[in-house]
């Protein structure tokens, strides 16, 4: 017997979670369908980066990189910050992508933005490929403090997907926030020690770099794979809390105003 | 008997106008802290924040295993109710409750993707109806059968015909293992033959217990399927009831709505040379008042007035009811013996006398053209002209809507012998 509710039907994890692999599998085909290079493409971008901070920064600019070869300091944070921005650009604008089931089928409207950040794990696998690759070139030897790069992915995927919860959220009201986000993703990878370390950050600004959770995430990162040493505790404890309350808003505030996307968009 | 949807007081108002950027919503907040609120102009762009009643306190009530037509003009409310009742979209105030499963059909394969294969669109769309990949599993082979798109399957949908893409769409809704169905008009795609077995396959999920909700404008298809109408009117329930009693309401007030309409000027757009063309078509009673709805023992005369650009030897004057969904029914033309209209110049004035119209009881167009002598250049040609009813003997619509099946009605007797043993 079925009794009436006035809430959606809940689905069940198994449902919710083969959508959502089907929708991540829908948007890694559609990127990379028809295109020669394939998934390819995806290590191109952080490649290509590389090649241009090791001229700028490290040639003309005598960048310090801490004794490690320059191209792999930079490459190591490029692979997480290609696979944060790449997300967040693409996510902003998923819920309006998709405005052709938003608006006509219900499912929990979450798994959009997710898919979008999932499928670029595809991604963030072939760029760390190659990232291996440039460890076992430069024969940097790998200590035991690895064994902390789950943590740290898994701060990066959260604080991706917070962000890109939230970006996507807010574009559906304020279709402003595309824009904001493509500017504002442009100076936040300047503004992350990515072509940099933070200990070439002067004091007085320090505060203000170690509120971007990314800090924490690429700072570690490096610690951990390119120095083969412990990660600066201070900096990846105040990344790590920054990324739960942010994703926790996030989700807040997506469950708050999903009712009103079909309405809206 | 359970109950499978149920609305109370519902209200729903959308905000129309362009959409909202950051500077509105500073603007907004802005008089939000100053205690008041107000509509958000801008001198440039216009009133953003007007609001429009989609639904007004609607309340109703669906049995299980129902079949629910609903009714009404576009713009009605008909497609929010539907929205409101999948959950896409949630009412402004009151309660909306559901009892089950519903998968909603307000497009066929909405959540296809063309450059995936039939196969991964049959998961992904069946995903999003909320069934699991065992259970897509399970239904596959029926849900391509019912599509009958085996040949097709591991193919990109991108090159899928319309119709094909449509019919998958919705052998994968009603294969979702629904309690509730909801379906907006989508049997407007697709070829005849698809839209009986999706009428059939309909009929047989209520015949099943399954619940229903049909928003159609085909009175017909309607009437087959459902037993009840929900007609809505301006955002509220203008009547809900037996569906054969509503459908001859409904059809009796779009009649008198299409007689005020009666003897407008046709379209301008049309087929033909143009010499000769029609002007006005209306549709007479037998006493020569305009009239738009007939018995099928009335007497009906379609008037239709042309002027020529020039001297015409001998056109002829064809007339032609028309079934929307069946086609031409009846055609007649002026060209035969002592009906010809001899030369045309200038203007005129034809009628057509039909003193009694065996036809199915629905709805009916004319279509009309006049061409040369021969029939072989045509000077004039009007696809639609005005819209009229034919309601059937005593029973009328109430009579069993099997006996509507066909295209005319002809007088018989059956008589029965059983054999002695």
């Amino acid at each position: 017997m079925r009794t009436l509710s006035d809430q959606p039907e809940r689905m069940s994890l198994s449902a919710y979670f083969e959508l959502l692999m089907n929708l991540t599998r829908r948007e890694v085909k559609s990127r990379y369908s028809q295109s020669l290079f394939g998934a390819g493409w995806a290590i191109a971008q952080p490649l290509a980066m590389m090649a241009v901070f090791t001229l700028v920064f490290s040639r003309l600019g005598q960048m310090p990189s801490g004794g490690a070869p320059y191209p792999l300091f930079a490459f190591a944070a490029l692979v997480p910050w290609f696979f944060f921005s790449n997300s967040v650009n693409s996510g902003t604008m998923s819920l309006i992508t998709y405005r052709n089931i938003v608006t006509k089928t219900y499912f929990p409207r979450e798994i959009v933005p997710i898919a979008q950040v999932g499928s670029r794990l595809v991604d963030l696998t072939a760029s760390s490929a190659l990232f291996v690759g440039l460890l076992i070139y430069y024969n940097v030897t790998i200590g035991g403090w690895i064994a902390f790069v789950p943590v740290l992915v898994a701060m990066l995927i959260l604080f991706t997907l917070g962000t890109t919860l939230a970006t996507s959220a807010i574009n559906v009201f304020y279709r402003d926030v595309s824009p904001v986000v493509q500017i504002g993703l442009q100076l936040w990878l300047y503004l992350t020690p990515v072509a940099y370390p933070l200990s070439a950050v002067p004091d007085e600004y320090r505060t203000f770099f170690l509120l971007n959770p990314l800090t924490g995430v690429v700072e570690g990162l490096r610690a951990v794979l390119v120095f083969g040493r412990a990660p600066d505790w201070d900096v990846v404890g105040i990344s790590a809390s920054l990324v739960t309350g942010i994703f926790l808003g996030a989700l807040l505030l997506f469950k708050r105003t999903d009712k009103y996307f079909a309405d809206v968009i | 008997m359970s109950i499978a949807i149920q609305l109370q007081n519902v209200t729903k108002r959308y905000k129309t106008g362009r959409s909202r950027t950051i500077v509105d919503l500073v603007a907004g907040s802005a008089d939000a802290w100053r205690g008041r609120e107000r509509e958000v102009y801008s001198a440039s762009r216009g009133a953003i924040s007007s609001t429009i009643h989609a639904l007004c306190d609607v309340s109703f009530e669906v049995p299980e295993g129902a079949g629910l037509g609903i009714i009404g003009r576009n713009g009605a409310g008909k497609t929010t109710l539907l929205k409101l009742i999948s959950r896409v979209t949630w009412p402004t105030s009151g309660k909306v409750r559901v009892a089950g499963h519903v998968v909603s059909l307000i497009e066929l394969g909405a959540g296809f993707h063309p450059e995936l294969t039939g196969r991964e669109n049959v998961y992904l769309g069946a995903g999003l109806f909320g069934l699991t990949r065992k259970a897509i599993d399970r239904q596959f082979d029926a849900i391509v059968q019912f599509a009958d798109v085996e040949r097709l399957i591991d193919t990109p949908m991108k090159r899928y015909s319309s119709g094909l893409y449509a019919r998958l769409g919705f052998s994968v809704a009603i294969h979702s293992n629904p309690d509730i169905v909801l379906v907006d008009e989508v049997l407007s795609v697709g070829d005849a033959s698809f839209r009986r077995r999706a009428l059939e396959a309909l009929r047989g999920l209520i015949a099943s217990g399954k619940t229903v909700l049909f928003i159609s404008h085909d009175m017909w298809n309607v009437r087959r399927l459902c037993s009840q109408i929900l007609w809505m009117e301006d955002g509220g329930v203008r009547a809900y009831g037996d569906a054969g009693e509503i459908a001859e309401r409904y059809m009796n007030e779009v009649n008198l709505q299409a007689l005020a309409n009666q003897g407008t000027a046709l379209q301008s757009h049309r087929g033909g040379t143009g010499e000769v063309r029609y002007e006005v078509v209306e549709t007479l009673d037998g006493n020569g008042q305009s009239s738009a709805s007939f018995m099928q023992d009335d007497v009906m005369v379609v008037r239709a007035t042309y002027t020529s650009t020039r001297r015409i030897e001998q056109p002829v004057f064809q007339i032609a009811i028309v079934d929307v969904d069946t086609g031409v029914v009846v055609t007649t033309a002026s060209s035969a013996g002592s009906n010809g209209a001899g030369a045309v110049d200038g203007r005129g004035e034809i009628d057509v006398r039909f003193n009694h119209l065996p036809l199915r009881p629905r709805q009916y167009v004319l279509r009309l053209a006049i061409t040369d002598r021969d029939q072989l250049a045509s000077y004039d040609m009007v696809t639609a002209g005005p819209r009229f009813a034919i309601s059937g003997q005593g029973g009328g619509v109430d009579s069993l809507v099997d006996e509507q099946d066909g295209l005319v009605t002809v007088p018989f007797e059956i008589s029965h012998r059983p054999s002695a043993e």
